[in-house]
């Protein structure tokens, strides 16, 4: 849970949901917890490739595929889940009721449906029409599910900007287009990107998900390792420790952005 | 004063905020190059007044033309005119992530499609006007009050506006800088700008105003030139405010 608070509009408040926390330099206990589990995970790793090779060389050699696939499920998601998002969130902002009720209930609908039901339902009712590849299925419903929430952070996010700068640039005869593209946006998002770096982590790790739709990711590569060498503790000791790997490593990249940038948390 | 063209006109504009009646059935001439001060409580419907005149408010009835183009008719390329109407807010508005130069050059190169050589060869000049030259680079934030609001005059000028609206332009000034923004002002209205200013410096409208409303409950009470308006106000009302303000 991240909570991130404009600092010019106290009420605005955008909550996010399970991304892991980000550590930052001011948070002394996370930024302690972030080392600890990040080199302890690591020496883990070293310690038991290095003890004990077989099983777990063998299956650290044949994970790096599945992690590939795992960054490609995640980074097209997040790609796609941007643009849904923009656009769900600029629609919760229009004055044009069929354009904000198709917005609003896209955003109520999907938010009420777990993800994995969400991924079913996709993968087979798009299944029945066209036959797609089982990434694109994938892709299709992780960036609609979390489109939405996107969409509720970019609204936020836009709120977020006092109503004078909108004033100011459509006095000065911008278009609402211009005036969102060139005044609005570039201020919102210092106040957009932090949740969005969480539900980077967070999307990446629901990408496990789609290991159940024939998706070759980190995890189902990881059971096929372990159906074939009967070795299921090993494998997904390995499997959760690479997850635990790459999303600290992601949060704390994120963090570093998020500081370069001067997002003030 | 030059009362040749109508350059704004308002027909028996009537608008409400919930129950309240924030104009109530106002009526306005405004010439080319005239200056003209409106004064009033707050809550008297003078900055509602002035947005309407850009339809930052939209109104419930009546009509406005700016320069023979009404403003609250839908037909109407709203954008269009509001490259014409120059604005000035209380609270600036600059944009906090644009240098002073890009503040004044967006809009330029955004609505006008000026290159940015011409944008900025025009800023410059118009940051020189308002005595700010040296800040080109820095951020709104750096400034104090009163040069973030010139920026802002160089801003709505850089459009090449017909008219000029001052939404109380100095009063979330310090003191000390309210005179920096007035002299500005007061250059404006010497090169025939035609200007509407909702203030409460009673100092600048009797030195620039030739003419001078008093708005009080979402109507005009009185208007004048400055001389009679600050002497030999008729209106009891007009007498009250004043006497409290002065």
């Amino acid at each position: 849970m991240a909570q991130v608070t404009d600092s010019k509009s106290p009420k605005t408040v955008i909550a996010v949901t399970d991304g892991s926390a980000i550590p930052t330099r001011r948070d002394l206990g996370l930024f302690t917890a972030w080392r600890v589990s990040f080199v302890g995970a690591l020496l883990i790793v070293i310690a038991l490739v290095g003890f004990k090779p077989d099983p777990y060389w063998e299956i650290l050699k044949f994970l790096p595929d599945g992690i590939l696939v795992t960054f490609q499920v995640t980074v097209m998601s997040i790609l796609l889940a941007l643009v849904i998002g923009l656009f769900t969130g600029l629609g919760r902002l229009s004055n044009n009721k069929i354009i904000n009720g198709i917005a609003s209930v896209y955003v109520e609908v999907v938010r009420g449906i777990p993800l994995l039901v969400q991924l079913f339902y996709i993968y087979f009712a798009l299944g029945r029409i066209v036959n797609v590849p089982p990434l694109t299925s994938a892709v299709v419903a992780m960036a609609v599910c979390y489109g939405a929430y996107m969409g509720e952070i970019f609204r936020a996010g836009i709120e977020s900007i006092h109503k004078g700068q909108r004033e100011a640039a459509r006095s000065l005869g911008m278009t609402s287009v211009q005036t969102m593209r060139y005044v609005i946006l570039p201020q919102a998002v210092k106040t957009i990107l932090p949740p969005i770096g969480n539900e980077f982590v967070a999307l990446l790790k629901d990408s496990s998900l789609v290991s159940i739709l024939a998706v070759s990711d980190l995890l189902r590569r990881g059971r096929e390792f372990a159906a074939q060498s009967f070795t299921y503790f090993e494998t997904y000791t390995m499997v959760a420790l690479m997850y635990l790997i790459i999303t600290l490593f992601l949060s704390k990249l994120i963090s570093i952005m998020e500081e370069r940038i001067g997002v003030e948390k | 004063m030059s009362k040749n063209n109508v350059m704004i006109r308002v027909q028996n504009v009537v608008k409400h905020f919930g129950a309240l009646k924030a104009l109530d059935n106002v009526s306005l001439d405004v010439y080319d190059g005239e200056k003209l001060v409106i004064i009033g409580p707050s809550g008297s419907g003078k900055s509602t007044l002035l947005r309407a005149l850009n339809r930052l408010e939209t109104v419930d009835s009546g009509r406005i033309f700016v320069d023979g183009a009404q403003i609250n008719d839908q037909q109407t390329d709203i954008n269009k005119v509001r490259e014409e109407i120059g604005m000035v807010f209380q609270s600036f508005n600059l944009f906090p992530h644009k240098t002073v130069l890009e503040n004044v050059n967006l809009a330029q190169m955004v609505v006008r499609k000026r290159s940015r050589r011409e944008a900025t060869e025009i800023s410059r000049a118009l940051l020189k006007k308002v005595f700010i030259s040296e800040k080109e680079d820095q951020y709104p934030s750096k400034l104090s009050g009163g040069q973030q609001q010139r920026v802002a005059i160089a801003r709505a000028l850089a459009m090449k506006p017909k008219v000029m609206l001052f939404d109380e332009p100095t009063s979330a000034l310090d003191p000390e800088t309210i005179g920096e923004v007035l002299d500005v002002m007061k250059n404006l209205a010497l090169d025939g700008m035609t200007m509407i200013v909702v203030t409460h410096e009673m100092g600048f409208a009797r030195e620039v105003a030739d003419r001078v409303i008093f708005m009080d409950c979402g109507a005009i009470l009185e208007e004048g030139p400055p001389e009679h308006f600050f002497t030999n106000p008729s209106q009891e009302r007009t007498r009250l405010f004043l006497n409290q303000i002065l």
